[in-house]
Formats: C-alpha cells, sequence, structure tokens
C-alpha cells in the first residue's frame, strides 16, 4: 500500500455523507421550496444541475482557494489569506441558518478531522486558533480544502470530493422531504456527477472575482432566509 | 448649501466615456445641519444641488444627463458621509441601461461610499432597468466605521414590461462589498445571464421578474437588536413565504445589520413594502423618521 492509497482511503472517508458532523441535519433552504411547492421530484436533477453550476462553484472556488493558502510556505501568510476567505464566505452567505449550517458544518470537520489525522497538523492547529482569536467562522468548503492540502491530497479530487459530499447531503435530504427513493437518489447522484466536475473546472482559476465567483441562487437564498418561519420543520436550515 | 460645480467632459478613448461625480455630505460645525459639497463632477453625471430636510439630513438626487447608462460608459460616484453627518442619495427616476453597442466595452458604473464615525447614509435610487441587449457591470464598495448607518435598496426590474421586453439583456453583473471597521459584512457577486442561465430555474428567480435587495446596517449595535429587528420587519412583510405574487425574507448579516430580499412579478409591489420596512427600521435604530426624497412614489 502507498501513501496516495492510504489518502485516498481518508478522502472517501471525510467525503462520506455519514461522516458525524451533522450534515444531515441541514437542508439549505430546500425544505422551504418544497413546503412552497417550489420544488418536486420530477425537477430535481435539473434543479441541482443549476445548483452546482450557480452556489457549487462558488463553494469549490473558495475551499480550492483554502486549498492553496494551507500551502503557504509562511505562517502568517496563510493565517491572512485563511481568515480573509472564511470572513468573505461569511458575508457571502446572505441567510442566517445556512451561514450558522455552513460554520456549524466547518467547526465540526475541522474537529473531527484534527482528532484522526496523525502526527497532528499544525496548520489545522492555527486554522482554529486563529480564527478563534479572530471571532471569525470557518465553513465547511474552506475548512475541506485545507484537510484536503494537509492529508497531500490532489487539489481537483480535494475540491470535487467536497462537491460530492455537499451533493449527497442535499439529496439525503430531499429523500426525506419527498417521494424519493434509494434507487432514484442513486441515479440522481450518478448523473450529476459531470455538473460537478464543470463546477470544479469554473473554479480553477482561483479569481475571487472571476466566473466562479458570480453566480445567482436568488431564490435558494431567499428560501434559506424564510426558513425560520415555516411552521413545521424537519431541519434545521 | 449650493454645490461647487465643474464641468468637463473626459474621453480616454473613443469607444469610453468617463463620468465621473465625488461628492462630500458634512455636518456644520455650528449647526445640527448636514451640507453637501461637490469636490468634482463631470458629465454626464450631476449633482444639481442639496436640500435640507427635517432632523438635519442633506438630501441630493444623483444625476445622469445623458439619460441612461450607454454602453461603453464608465461611471464613477463617490461620496463621504462625515462624521456625525446625514445623507439621504436618489435618482430622479429609473436607471436605464441602453443596448450594449458592438466593439464598444461593457457598461460599467462603480459606486464608492465611505460612511465616517456616526454618519448616516440612505442611498434609495430608483430601479434599475436593463434594456434588450445591454451588458452592464455595477459595482457598489460601502465602507462603514463606528456607529456609521446605511439603509440602501436595489430594485432590478426583467427589462421594459411595457415592450413585453423580459430579461432580454446580455448580461448582469453586481458586485457588492459592505464593510464595518474594515471587516467584510456582506458580499455579493451576481450574475444574470438569461440566454445562457434561463432565470425561470428555481435555484435564480423562478416565477419572478423583479428582484430587489435591501441593507440595513448600523455599526456596533449588539446582535440582539438585529435578531429583534429581523423578526420585526418579517411581520411586516406581506408574504413572507413563497407561493405569493410577491415574496420577501429578512436574515442579520454577520453583524451590524441585516439584509431583506424582496422577489415579485411587479415593481410597484416591492417598492411600497421597501419604503414600509424602511420606515420601522429607521424607526427602531435612530427613533427618526423615514423622510421620502423630494418627488412622488
Amino acid at each position: 500500500m502507498t501513501q496516495s492509497h492510504l489518502n485516498h482511503l481518508q478522502l472517501l472517508q471525510l467525503a462520506d455523507s455519514a461522516l458525524p458532523i451533522g450534515s444531515t441535519a441541514h437542508s439549505f433552504g430546500l425544505e422551504t421550496l418544497v413546503a412552497a411547492g417550489r420544488l418536486t421530484t420530477p425537477q430535481l436533477a435539473g434543479f441541482f444541475g443549476d445548483y452546482i453550476m450557480e452556489a457549487g462553484a462558488v463553494e469549490a472556488l473558495y475551499g480550492r482557494l483554502a486549498y492553496r493558502a494551507a500551502a503557504l510556505a509562511d505562517e502568517r501568510d496563510f493565517e491572512t489569506r485563511w481568515l480573509d476567505l472564511n470572513a468573505r464566505l461569511s458575508a457571502l452567505k446572505p441567510a442566517r441558518e445556512s451561514r450558522q449550517a455552513s460554520a456549524m458544518l466547518g467547526k465540526r470537520f475541522l474537529h473531527l478531522a484534527g482528532s484522526l489525522i496523525e502526527p497532528s497538523s499544525p496548520v489545522l492547529h492555527l486554522a482554529s486558533a486563529s480564527a478563534l482569536r479572530a471571532g471569525i467562522d470557518l465553513h465547511h468548503a474552506t475548512v475541506f480544502g485545507v484537510v484536503g492540502q494537509v492529508l497531500g491530497i490532489d487539489e481537483e479530487l480535494t475540491v470535487l470530493a467536497y462537491l460530492q459530499q455537499n451533493l449527497a447531503g442535499l439529496i439525503s435530504a430531499c429523500q426525506r422531504l419527498l417521494p424519493l427513493g434509494q434507487r432514484q437518489a442513486a441515479q440522481l447522484s450518478w448523473q450529476l456527477k459531470p455538473a460537478l466536475i464543470a463546477a470544479a473546472q469554473v473554479s480553477q482559476d482561483g479569481d475571487l472575482d472571476g466566473p466562479a465567483a458570480y453566480s445567482c441562487a436568488t431564490l435558494v437564498d431567499v428560501a434559506a432566509m424564510q426558513h425560520p418561519g415555516l411552521p413545521t420543520r424537519l431541519f434545521i436550515s | 448649501m449650493l454645490p461647487m460645480s465643474t464641468t468637463s467632459t473626459s474621453l480616454t478613448s473613443p469607444h469610453r466615456t468617463d463620468g465621473r461625480l465625488n461628492i462630500h455630505f458634512y455636518l456644520s460645525p455650528t449647526t445640527p445641519q448636514t451640507n453637501l459639497r461637490v469636490v468634482e463632477q463631470t458629465p454626464p453625471l450631476r449633482v444639481v444641488r442639496g436640500f435640507n430636510q427635517p432632523g438635519g439630513a442633506a438630501m441630493a438626487h444623483l444625476h445622469n444627463v445623458s439619460g441612461g447608462v450607454l454602453g461603453g460608459d464608465a461611471l464613477t460616484v463617490t461620496a463621504t458621509v462625515g462624521p456625525g453627518a446625514r445623507a439621504q442619495l436618489t435618482t430622479p427616476g429609473a436607471t436605464r441601461v441602453y443596448r450594449h453597442r458592438s466593439g464598444r466595452p461593457d457598461a460599467v458604473q462603480t459606486t464608492c461610499f465611505t460612511i465616517e464615525a456616526g454618519g448616516l447614509l440612505e442611498y434609495l435610487p430608483d430601479p434599475l432597468i436593463p434594456f434588450a441587449g445591454s451588458r452592464y457591470r455595477q459595482t457598489t464598495r460601502i465602507a462603514l466605521a463606528d456607529d456609521a448607518g446605511l439603509f440602501w435598496w436595489e430594485i432590478i426590474a426583467p427589462g421594459r414590461e411595457t415592450r413585453d421586453e423580459l430579461f432580454a439583456y446580455e448580461q448582469l453583473d453586481m458586485t457588492v462589498d459592505i464593510t464595518a471597521g474594515g471587516r467584510p459584512i456582506a458580499i455579493e457577486r451576481l450574475r444574470l445571464e438569461p440566454s445562457a442561465r434561463p432565470v425561470t430555474s428555481t435555484v435564480r428567480l423562478g416565477p419572478y421578474r423583479y428582484f430587489s435587495t435591501f441593507y440595513i446596517c448600523r455599526t456596533g449595535q449588539p446582535e440582539a437588536v438585529w435578531i429583534d429587528l429581523e423578526q420585526e420587519l418579517v411581520a411586516l412583510t406581506p408574504s413572507a413565504s413563497m407561493g405569493q405574487a410577491t415574496t420577501w425574507a429578512v436574515s442579520t448579516l454577520p453583524r451590524d445589520g441585516l439584509v431583506v430580499r424582496g422577489l415579485g412579478c411587479t415593481g410597484r409591489d416591492l417598492q411600497t413594502t421597501l419604503i414600509e420596512l424602511w420606515q420601522a427600521a429607521k424607526h427602531r435604530l435612530y427613533n427618526a423618521p423615514a423622510i421620502l426624497p423630494r418627488k412622488l412614489y
């Protein structure tokens, strides 16, 4: 077994939707769309295709930039870049619940990865400690990127694995919100893989003002903002 | 309070018109009245004069004397609201973005506001109407100092509805960066390309044609103030759920403010509700009335 094999197995575990970080508790606004009759089972493939190209590409961009930041030789450079990326990602998320959900998943993912990776990583320690000092939330996408770099996993694989995990969580949410069987869910996830690759490719330039940074997920954002007002809720967000 | 006026045309190339407007609002040293000073203005941007408002604020209209934003325009508006000053900026009418002309750069408008300690800016432009074939990039940067306040709404129309012109523009980019004490509190990177990415997608605008964003900020207010205000504004919105002709949502920002989003099938409903939300928020945050700009609504 090579180190590369080991890294791939670790990535498979970290990208598993069953990873115990609480992702199954969040719908990121999909519950509101379903409750309003705006999202139905036949619409899911088209919806997720658009969602990945809009919101997914933005998350991929930030995850990728965090991955690259973790390779910076100077700790201060990393800290500055790391905090800036996370502060910007917080500011990009208009819905409080989705922002907090992303931060909660990021915090738990970092804690879990920190407890699994041996020997302990000074980069992960700095990532956590600097954010705590600055009072800045860490997000799932950025933490995933840093962990990918720490484990020595290829950048593209890291970004794709994050997108895959993100999509798996949303499809899982839809299985509880809509008549969507396991076989259908698996088909959906399978057929959307080219979209994940396309979203990752858009983010390759790593430009915070480039094509991947621009998106339009306005109705999803509004749905996520309205989620606290739903009379009956299965999900935290 | 008449502005110092300068007029000159600056053409950096035959295909690009640079218009600049730089204004400064400052508190009078002797009275609680905010005054306006025009630092620079070049066509097509112009401020004619400032108006005193009850409560000591100064109000001004941002004019574009060419009647709209033309393909190739590069317009820059800069405004500073000095310590303790209160300012209101509006437009005399909707901002029309004309069809892009082949060979010309995209139309660009950059707006930079600095609101210094204790200052307040109410930026209440009329809707933006991107015409068929237009390509427009709008960048807005707002820096808030300690105890600085902001009320800013934006309404985007689908085009000239009376000509059945819906989402016929080529590209619309809206870039927003709001910072408080140097830290970002709201960022938007919005791109609409209706022909390449259908706006009717449930991810994007769904069945709605108009969309609006309203930022309400005051640096240094505790989080509890924003949670309470969020609930108050949600209660005021006519349909804080989906499935209606208009739908509204309110959420706190990471700190120092909240954002309201409204989607509607017509623009008029959005504007009416925005005014009501502004009035409630102004009362809550400043214990002062929201005074409509001097024009008809």
